[in-house]
């Protein structure tokens, strides 16, 4: 449907110039004047026209002539010479575009005084600009007394430079940047990795760059720690591993481990594997003995021995707490040296305690029989060690036989017995332990050396896997030996850590930057 | 038309091409350091190209290419900077006060920029259905004419029709005295005019020869009104989009301004 609009025929006197800011306060009527308002909006109306002075020849007076466009009009100019027909004078409008200019003038002023206003006040301008939240470790209470501590501020101005500055110190940091603001090639190349001005702020609380390796690259803390991402600080990722361990140049300098640049693709074998390195703990244990051997008596409760019986979780669960002789080894392995008198048993833990006690067996005896209240206590310790004498000849030689026996091999003849079904007795220190000779006192025992973790540069937490079978990564039921390191190898941790199995395999899962705390026993 | 669709072609191509591109390379070199960096002055240099063409509107005397050609890379190159402001987000939605402000200004800016773009694909075809072409500025002139027409038919010292001209008080005279039905106007809907002129036709049917004759002028006059009202909206429409595109721009402007600073004073090579 199209309905006939009044015709929009050109009209010279009235010709509409939109870019005009300024259009007659009349136009809305229809009768627009033909000057229009001037370009700061004011009216110009005054006359219909102009009257002109005509002087005849002789004449002194003259006479005043109507100039008005169109013809003149019937009553001519007044006898002062000005139009007898006066334009009105109106309001110019305005025209949508000032009012547009108006609207961006307004939007200027109120962007400069908000930013003016906000950024000129300090707490209101920390809070304006910060572009995320703080971690915890770096807000809080906690923070603000090391603040104080430091002599640091404790708003922005603790790590940024220009955070303790108003708009012109913003400014004047920001001219003085290194790569420059418009220094775009250097931007494009520069090292991010590099130490910053921030990181002066870092080492004011975290004095020293503990790093990973001693002649590795100084790098920033913000390369790998982001801060205002949150509450919790965002891990670090591949990308920040990668400025080291991806770059070839830099680790052919380093020798130590090859380029990497993921877990799943090209990280090298455990070097325990590729180095062939053994444990040299001198303990004799054999794994596979424990598991499956048809000799290994049941646990008192019944159950059978398994690996959760020595390897117990902590109490955070991510590693298992030390073996030890008392709380895992002494329920099967007492030390009953004396199969007649089951009572009495062997110290644990020190040469010159076992040495001690042997050569205090007749108080040892004594007091066992004061203990069971027997009414011949000295007949007794006399056959208890008429008893051993016959056995083992002297003193000397019970204490050679108790340090060097291993009951199934050495110079010397077993203590007690292995065989049936009961729980074992004491075999000898050298059935466990390496026992040498000493030329001071009692013979020698080796200390046994078991790190409660191999693989110390990784991070690992076994509650996380505690799904997963021991038997899966640790081939215990097949190592005889102590030597054996029962860690998996790379391809077994890759099975579930990689995009395949779809377990996270970035180098933060395991790894640390900075140097980790060895605990050793 | 041809000329449109081949423009239109070109155009959108190129964008779909340089979109690719960007995202490819943003896959390739986002992990390069200083990427934001790099992504904000790109960002910055679009902005900047889509600022200078309201210069470029100001100076046609210089020889700076074609305003249509301007328009074009305006418009093409407003969707080519949303992807890269994306990029410079990194897809990610901003933290903290003034960064979120300044979020909003971009999409405030191009998405009244995209508002306009729609409008001016659309409502000119519209306008182009009813009626001739009506300059906006002279639309209070010619409504004035038209109010004066109807007032000079109903209460004219010739109008002698108390029927005529006590409608024309009650239900006319409002009508004509300035724009209405504005929203009604830019959402397509004539029930307004068509209850008016349903009231005018039962009007007409008890009216005698002479009244019927005012009164079918009365119906053209409304008529007319009413496209001019539709001319008035559909034109204001046009025209108001550029409220909130140009004067954010110019917030947009400062606050990035502000941005570089804070970006760089706060930056690790800041001394």
């Amino acid at each position: 449907m199209s309905e006939q609009l009044p015709a929009p025929d050109f009209d010279a006197q009235n010709y509409a110039r939109p870019n005009q800011n300024w259009i007659c306060g009349h136009a809305g009527e229809g009768r627009p004047c033909p000057l229009g308002p001037d370009a700061k909006g004011r009216c110009r109306a005054t006359a219909e026209c102009r009257p002109l002075l005509e002087t005849q020849p002789g004449e002194t007076k003259g006479r005043w002539r109507c100039t008005r466009s169109g013809g003149a009009c019937e009553s001519g100019p007044l006898p002062d010479g000005s139009c007898c027909r006066p334009i009105a004078r109106c309001s110019p409008v305005p025209t949508l575009r000032v009012w547009r200019g108006r609207a961006t003038l307004a939007v200027i002023a109120a962007s400069c005084a908000a930013l003016l206003i906000l950024l000129g006040n300090p707490p209101w301008r920390n809070h304006f600009i910060n572009p995320g939240e703080i971690s915890g470790a770096h807000s809080g209470a906690a923070f603000a007394a090391l603040a104080v501590t430091n002599h640091m501020s404790q708003n922005c101005g603790a790590c940024h430079v220009a955070g303790d500055h108003g708009p012109n110190g913003m400014v004047n940091a920001a001219l003085h940047t290194d790569p420059g603001m418009l220094d775009l090639k250097k931007l494009a190349l520069a090292n991010t990795a590099g130490p910053t001005a921030i990181d002066e702020s870092c080492l004011k609380c975290h004095a020293g760059r503990n790093v990973h390796q001693p002649d590795a690259p100084q790098i920033s803390c913000s390369f790998c720690h982001a801060e205002h991402q949150g509450k919790v600080m965002a891990a670090t990722t591949d990308v920040n591993c990668d400025f080291c361990h991806g770059d070839g140049a830099k680790m052919a300098v380093s020798r130590m481990t090859p380029v990497i640049h993921h877990f799943a693709d090209d990280h090298p074998q455990f070097r325990f594997i590729t180095e062939k390195m053994r444990d040299p703990d001198t303990l004799k244990f054999n794994h596979e003995l424990h598991l499956t051997g048809a000799t290994i008596p049941k646990l008192p409760g019944g159950q059978k021995l398994d690996c959760a019986f020595c390897h117990q979780p902590d109490a955070a669960g991510a590693f298992t707490r030390p073996v030890t002789f008392e709380k895992n080894c002494r329920v099967c392995h007492s030390l009953q040296f004396d199969p007649e008198t089951p009572e009495l048993m062997l110290p644990h833990g020190s040469e010159e305690f076992v040495s001690a006690y042997l050569r205090s067996l007749s108080k040892q005896y004594l007091d066992l029989a004061m203990k069971e209240n027997r009414t011949d206590a000295s007949g007794f310790v006399e056959k208890k060690l008429m008893d051993l004498q016959a056995q083992f000849g002297s003193g000397e030689d019970l204490e050679r036989r108790i340090f060097f026996s291993s009951a199934t091999f050495g110079p010397e003849a077993n203590i007690g017995t292995l065989s049936g079904s009961t729980r074992a007795v004491f075999p000898g220190c050298a059935y466990c332990h390496e026992v040498k000779n000493s030329t001071a006192g009692s013979p020698e025992i080796t200390k046994p050396v078991m790190p409660e973790r191999w693989l110390a540069q990784a991070k690992f937490n076994h509650a996380k896997h505690a799904g997963i079978a021991c038997a899966q990564c640790h081939d215990a039921i097949h190592s005889q030996d102590t030597a054996d390191i029962i860690l998996p190898p790379k391809e077994t941790c890759q099975v579930c850590h990689s995009p395949q199995g779809g377990v996270a395999s970035s180098c933060a899962e395991c790894h640390t930057y900075h140097q980790p705390q060895l605990v050793a026993r | 038309m041809i000329r449109f669709r081949r423009q239109l072609c070109f155009g959108l191509f190129a964008l779909v091409a340089a979109t690719t591109a960007t995202l490819w390379l943003n896959g390739k070199f986002h992990a390069l350091p200083n990427y934001a960096f790099l992504t904000g002055w790109a960002l910055l240099a679009g902005m900047f190209v889509l600022t200078i063409y309201n210069v470029r509107k100001k100076l046609p005397f210089l020889p700076l290419g074609k305003s249509e050609t301007w328009l074009q890379i305006h418009i093409y190159l407003g969707f080519f900077t949303t992807l890269l402001f994306l990029i410079h987000l990194n897809f990610r939605p901003p933290h903290g006060w003034f960064e979120i402000t300044l979020a909003w200004l971009f999409v405030l800016v191009s998405g009244s920029g995209m508002v306009g773009l729609f409008f001016s694909r659309v409502l000119p075809r519209r306008l182009a259905t009813r009626g001739g072409e009506v300059i906006f500025e002279k639309i209070p002139a010619l409504r004035h004419t038209l109010k004066a027409e109807a007032e000079k038919l109903a209460l004219g010292a010739d109008a002698k029709s108390p029927a005529i001209a006590e409608f024309y008080a009650k239900r006319l005279a409002d009508f004509f005295s300035g724009p209405r039905n504005l929203w009604l106007h830019l959402a397509e809907s004539r029930r307004p005019v068509s209850a008016l002129l349903s009231e005018l036709e039962d009007l007409r049917r008890f009216a005698n020869d002479v009244e019927r004759g005012k009164i079918e002028n009365l119906i053209a006059l409304v008529r007319q009104k009413d496209g001019l009202d539709y001319h008035r909206a559909l034109q204001l429409a046009l025209r108001l989009w550029l409220f909130v595109h140009i004067p954010l721009t110019y917030g947009l402007l400062i606050f990035t301004a502000w941005h570089i600073v804070l970006v760089f004073g706060f930056s690790g090579g800041a001394r």
